[in-house]
């Protein structure tokens, strides 16, 4: 079968942090996880935008807690999409959320072959981006053959590095080994986090927000070159700053890269990272 | 046969050691560094302390058993820079007495040139004006024909002689001793060691050892954090002792384990809430005796603190990829590298080296792949690299030579992460620090061009004076600019247990950094009120 941007669909699930997705393309959807402050809840980047979600998170004393998208949310998403002939579902990492599960019991549900659900094994822009290469190859026309190869390579080649202010709301959410996050917790450090086979894992630390720059930058110019095809994107769990710094090291280190996705972490990535928090993602495509 | 050897060996070292410890002041007072340096005299002396007890307990047959046991207990007892070398004289000294029955003034000049060889070796830039020119000195007047004409106890008279003339000369080698006014301590340490050694095989009288020193060798050797209320010390004698499996037996019972010996002596040192059970174990294999208990708790609610920080840390957790073993001083800064996660703290550091064994205790100690050793001093670095050799699991050592260089190293550390890169990381971290410091200087003296009275503040950067004074914030400031260097942005300062007033010198640096980080922690180190680093 030939997959065209007009008879294959994609669905996100929130944590993408890419809620324009809808508006930018009509083949796309997202489904949003929940977010829980005491009994309030909360559909991720609907009811809670980012903005209110860290204005929220400023006064309150607990944590709030996050849930995944029921199997009925997918159903519903993939009934919005009766009309294509193929749908790709992206989720998180199923080894950091429920998501993934959700989704594949919701396509049984659907019957057939017609939606396939892929676990991307990471989390964030870097969904965006698989989601956006998809899409490139869906505008050119394309083969689930195509896509599974681009999905494998995906998995071995996309790279995130994230740091955040504190390790403490990863520990808490359970989404990080207890024992990195007892560490370093009197001085000023800051971890250099990755995503390596669906799971986070700490790569390197550093001393103070210029240093965590200064590995981001190194561990993106080790692992790019130059050339045309290098995409890029930065999110950050209200901490603006950093995107100039980073927007700038890539036009100036990759000035072929283009730039996908620059965003605000939404209320679900922002419970888990902590405010403070900065992903840089790559994919040479 | 063999009791008379291990008799004479033992009256020989007992002479050096009483030699020694009759100087050891004298040699402490030696230090070229107008702050308290590594205690050579106490290092040595604690070095040939390990030697002497070894050979007390054994019961080695023959002249090459002999001497293999006094190389052994010699590397295992090895405190400092000095203790490392001489440690390394005395093995190049055995290795050549092992493969004669009869000693003449021929074998000992042999002794004396391998001795020399082997501290050459041991040091990757050898400098003139140590240690290493004394015994080298020693072993050219051993070579001299008309001296191997002599019988023994001239032959070690001459070399003696030759030796305090090494001794004095070491000024005109090393302009530090020179400008301190002083001769080198680690070469006077062994002139007396070799003084001792000569009036004993003589004949002679050797100096009563000093009775109001303090015993350093039991204290000395429990050095390292421990959950367990009794540090156990004994020795057990018996036939066909089987170290390994003694050490399976004791590993139940409690942790910092060190079993060292021969198949004929083992000592056993740990730390265990039962030691009855550990000395059963002794007397189910052997005779025990040097027995030494004591409760290491009298410090316990902060070792609770301590213990609550890095529990889950050190105790629950899985083999991690990389382990660290940091040498810290002071409490504060204990806290500060367990917070790091390093995975075993052993107290020393300046004035206080751990020994060679202390290390290969805490490396075997540490639930990981590899280990990195932090020595964090100058003086631990050599001991570093010796016991990343002797330990059984794969280690190495990151050079740093100060607590403040340390603590930059190990900010970068990643416990999920391999060696190779953590060392890269940590490496990076070194060349990027700059450390300084702010003392009282303990002698007045002329140092990198700068006066410095006795008892004034002295402010150091990266080991070189930079600044004296009567006025502390001075100092300190002079040697703050000096380590941000006009680019570092992120300041560290260490309080000692005397802890300066720090208002001025931050108030100014705040004026004239607006953008740096500055972060105040209390260090708790002896010897420096002030510590810093940049990065």
């Amino acid at each position: 079968m030939n997959l065209t941007a007009q008879n294959t669909a994609i669905i996100l699930d929130s944590t993408s942090d890419w809620p324009e997705a809808a508006e930018r393309f009509p083949n796309m959807r997202v489904v949003p996880l929940y977010v829980r402050f005491g009994d309030e809840m909360f559909r991720d980047h609907v009811d809670l935008s980012p903005h209110e979600f860290y204005e929220r998170l400023r006064h309150v004393t607990e944590l709030p807690s996050t849930s995944q998208p029921t199997p009925q949310d997918f159903i519903d998403a993939y009934t919005a999409f009766a009309a294509y002939e193929r749908i790709y579902v992206l989720t998180v990492s199923a080894k950091l959320s429920g998501t993934f599960q959700s989704a594949l019991l919701a396509a049984e549900e659907d019957g057939g072959d017609r939606v396939r659900v892929v676990d991307t094994a990471t989390a964030s822009m870097a969904m965006a981006m698989l989601a956006l290469a998809i899409q490139r190859r869906l505008e050119q026309g394309t083969t689930d053959d195509e896509i599974d190869a681009l999905v494998d390579r995906f998995r071995r080649d996309n790279r995130v590095v994230f740091t955040v202010d504190t390790l403490e709301c990863l520990q808490k959410g359970g989404r990080i080994g207890k024992a990195q996050a007892l560490a370093g917790t009197i001085l000023n450090v800051k971890p250099i986090l990755s995503v390596e086979d669906g799971v986070i894992v700490p790569i390197a630390r550093v001393r103070g927000r210029q240093k965590a720059l200064q590995e981001f930058g190194r561990l993106f110019m080790e692992g790019t070159e130059n050339r045309p095809g290098l995409h890029v994107s930065i999110a950050h769990a209200d901490a603006p700053e950093w995107v100039d710094v980073l927007t700038d090291l890539v036009e100036k280190a990759r000035p072929q890269a283009q730039i996908d996705v620059v965003a605000t972490l939404g209320a679900v990535v922002g419970t888990h990272a902590g405010p403070g928090a900065v992903g840089f993602f790559w994919l040479q495509d | 046969m063999a009791e008379l050897q291990i008799e004479r060996a033992r009256e020989l070292a007992r002479a050096s050691l009483a030699n020694l410890e009759a100087n050891r002041r004298r040699i402490d007072d030696l230090n070229v560094y107008p702050v308290p340096d590594g205690d050579t005299g106490t290092n040595l002396t604690l070095t040939v302390r390990a030697v002497v007890e070894a050979l007390e307990k054994s019961s080695a047959g023959g002249q090459a058993a002999v001497a293999k046991e006094l190389s052994r207990a010699a590397l295992m007892g090895a405190r400092g820079n000095s203790g490392v070398i001489f440690s390394q004289i005395v093995r190049g000294f055995a290795d050549v007495l092992a493969e004669h029955e009869e000693i003449d003034a021929a074998v000992l000049s042999q002794a004396f040139r391998s001795a020399s060889d082997a501290a050459y070796r041991a040091v990757r830039r050898p400098v003139e004006g140590t240690m290493l020119t004394v015994v080298r000195e020693m072993a050219e007047e051993g070579e001299k024909p008309d001296v191997l004409a002599l019988p023994k106890t001239e032959f070690l008279r001459r070399v003696v002689a030759r030796g305090e003339e090494a001794v004095a000369r070491t000024p005109e080698l090393l302009a530090v001793l020179k400008d301190a006014g002083v001769v080198d301590a680690g070469g006077a340490g062994l002139l007396e060691i070799t003084r001792g050694l000569a009036a004993s095989a003589a004949g002679e009288a050797v100096p009563e050892p000093v009775a109001d020193q303090p015993t350093v060798g039991f204290d000395a050797i429990h050095l390292e954090e421990s959950r367990y209320r009794y540090c156990t010390v004994f020795v057990v004698e018996g036939e066909g002792l089987d170290a390994e499996e003694l050490e399976r037996e004791l590993e139940q019972l409690g942790d910092s384990l060190l079993v060292v010996g021969d198949a004929s002596a083992l000592k056993i040192h740990v730390h265990t809430d039962d030691p009855g059970a550990a000395l059963g174990l002794g007397t189910r294999v052997g005779a025990i005796e040097g027995i030494e208990i004591a409760n290491m708790q009298r410090q316990a609610a902060e070792r609770e603190e301590r213990l609550e920080a890095s529990a889950a840390a050190t105790l629950d957790l899985p083999t991690l990829e990389t382990g660290v073993v940091v040498v810290a001083a002071g409490a504060g800064n204990r806290r500060l590298f367990e917070s790091y996660g390093a995975t075993r703290v052993i107290e020393g550091g300046q004035s206080m080296n751990p020994s060679t064994a202390d290390i290969v205790a805490a490396i075997e100690a540490t639930p990981a792949t590899e280990v990195i050793v932090l020595p964090n001093n100058g003086n631990v670095i050599l001991s570093a690299e010796q016991a990343i050799g002797l330990a059984s699991k794969p280690a190495r050592v990151v050079a740093s030579r100060s607590q403040q260089a340390g603590l930059a190293a190990m900010a970068r550390y990643v416990a999920s992460i391999s060696a190779d890169e953590n060392e890269a990381a940590m490496t990076a971290a070194l060349a990027d620090v700059a450390t300084g410091e702010v003392v009282r200087a303990s002698r007045t003296v002329e140092l990198d061009g700068i006066d410095v009275r006795a008892g004034a503040w002295l402010g150091l950067v990266d080991e070189v004076a930079v600044a004296a004074g009567d006025d502390f914030d001075e100092v300190a400031t002079a040697v703050v600019e000096r380590v941000l260097g006009g680019y570092r942005e992120l300041l560290t300062l260490l309080t000692g247990t005397e802890e300066p007033d720090l208002d001025v010198l931050l108030a100014r640096v705040r004026s004239a950094h607006p953008l740096a980080e500055i972060e105040t922690h209390a260090g708790g180190q002896p010897h420096y009120p002030l510590l810093v680093f940049a990065e």
